[in-house]
């Protein structure tokens, strides 16, 4: 027979966010922020192919932080979601809060029930419309989700970009500022970030359907500089 | 709809339909009643740069039930789907071709090539007309931008795909569009040149189709016109395209429409 022993429910919760946080602490962080003409999100991320920030539908857009495979999935589950809701109703039907709600429901679920909690913090980003304002989610690791209403920031060193970004930029302003305060705020004062090391999509109206677009290295660099 | 999470064993992939099939909205490809609205014209030729098409506007039943139908739309930036048969089917399959190329292109970051988008379509169209009596026969065309041209595959009914190097024409008036595209097809023709070509083969299918309709000049609406070259889609002007139908127009006037003899 074997032996149970007893864990308090504290104790349980406290360990799995332990274990999600120390996770998450281990990827780079993003800042996401409105500014004059839409929504940006800024990531430092090395690799080219591998994705932090991405399109889900028209007016949507998604940033993850933490371990790759675990926000990839939960960005395909949007996609698959967004399309289909569209493809069944119509495309002014998809709403952000719906998705934004749908992650925050599975990451509680997968912290309390899941055998080990998703180490990952979630954005999921909306352009506003004539139906619906434009909104920042972001949603942590226990299905916590905040709906911000300027900036949001997430990853491993959150609270500290955080209070960066903040003092920098304390209204909404133009994209090459935004832009160059984002990376600021992500860099720290002891280091910059090389142009190759950014990963930077937009949500902005270009009179077509589609608003995300994800920034070539000129552009950014070319944002950088004016700003 | 719950969040669309999956097992790596079942997981979907990029294919939208394979979403639709697993998430239990997929259209039903099955058989259902006939006497439904078709017969079409729509035309497809390449020209030195791209592909143009035009296509009638007319959707016809026991009467006529639409005069201002598009049958030509925008797949995505760089394709073009044309439709002929079954008009539900038709728009069903056109709007499930957008939304697959464009959830192909967000789940993998990367674009369908043209042919990949044509061979997605082939079993979708197998498997509606082998088992409905309701067919669809669509043209699909558009600018390759790794091989810099235009290319135009269409289809058979039971779904075969086969790529076309000079022109393709889809629906009942196709062997009136046919005779008049092999006169004056030629290779390499400048873009005026087969805008011109096209409008006259459509013209010529309208004039003797009695299920494609040819330019309306009471009411004002006439067949639509699209160019996919390295810029994209776009569609003609509405004034544009009725002034090319009014000069082909006179031109049958004073010939008393007598089209033999050469192209006119």
């Amino acid at each position: 027979m074997s032996n149970y022993f007893y864990v308090s429910p504290e104790q349980l919760i406290k360990d799995r966010a332990e274990f999600a946080q120390k996770g998450i602490a281990r990827g780079r962080s993003i800042v996401a922020s409105l500014y004059d003409r839409g929504v940006v999100m800024v990531a430092e991320n090395p690799s080219a192919s591998l994705n932090k920030v991405s399109e889900i539908y028209d007016r949507i857009a998604f940033a993850g932080a933490g371990k790759y495979n675990e926000y990839d999935r939960l960005r395909e589950a949007g996609v698959r979601w967004a399309d289909s809701m569209g493809f069944t109703y119509a495309r002014e039907d998809v709403d952000a809060r719906a998705l934004a709600n749908y992650y925050a429901q599975h990451l509680g679920d997968m912290f309390t029930e899941g055998q080990k909690p998703l180490e990952v913090e979630v954005l999921v980003a909306q352009l506003g419309s004539d139906l619906r304002p434009t909104k920042l989610f972001r949603i942590l690791y226990e299905g916590t989700i905040a709906d911000e209403p300027r900036f949001s920031v997430i990853g491993g060193d959150a609270e500290v970009i955080r209070e960066r970004f903040a003092q920098a930029v304390p209204e909404v302003v133009d994209l090459a500022t935004t832009l160059r305060q984002a990376v600021a705020a992500l860099a720290g004062p002891d280091r910059t970030i090389p142009i190759s090391d950014l990963e930077v999509g937009i949500l902005e109206d270009r009179g077509e359907r589609r608003t995300f677009t994800r920034l070539a290295p000129d552009r950014i660099a070319e944002l950088l500089g004016e700003g | 709809m719950g969040l669309p999470l999956f097992r790596p064993t079942q997981d979907p992939g990029p294919s939208f339909l394979g979403l639709t099939e697993a998430l239990g909205v997929a259209p039903e490809w099955g058989p259902t009643a006939s006497d439904v609205p078709h017969a079409t014209t729509v035309i497809a030729v390449r020209y030195a740069q791209g592909v143009v098409m035009a296509g009638d506007r007319q959707a016809t039943g026991a009467y006529i039930a639409s005069r201002d139908v598009k049958k030509i739309g925008a797949a995505d930036r760089f394709t073009a789907l044309a439709i002929s048969g079954s008009a539900a089917r038709g728009v069903e399959l056109l709007k499930f071709a957008q939304l697959s190329f464009e959830h192909y292109e967000k789940m993998t970051d990367t674009a369908l090539s043209l042919e990949g988008k044509a061979n997605y379509l082939s079993p979708i169209i197998q498997r509606n007309n082998l088992s409905s009596p309701l067919p669809v026969l669509p043209l699909l065309a558009g600018y390759d931008p790794t091989q810099r041209a235009g290319r135009i595959f269409e289809y058979d009914g039971a779904g075969g795909c086969y790529e076309r190097y000079d022109f393709a024409t889809i629906g009942s008036g196709s062997p009136f569009a046919e005779g008049a595209l092999r006169l004056g097809f030629q290779s390499d023709l400048d873009l005026e040149a087969a805008l011109e070509l096209a409008a006259l083969a459509l013209y010529e299918a309208g004039d003797n189709d009695p299920s494609t309709g040819g330019p309306d000049f009471v009411r004002g609406i006439f067949p639509m016109m699209v160019v996919l070259d390295a810029a994209g889609f776009r569609e003609l002007a509405g004034d544009d395209v009725g002034e090319r139908f009014r000069r082909i127009n006179e031109r049958r006037a004073e010939s008393r429409g007598v089209a033999g003899g050469a192209l006119r």
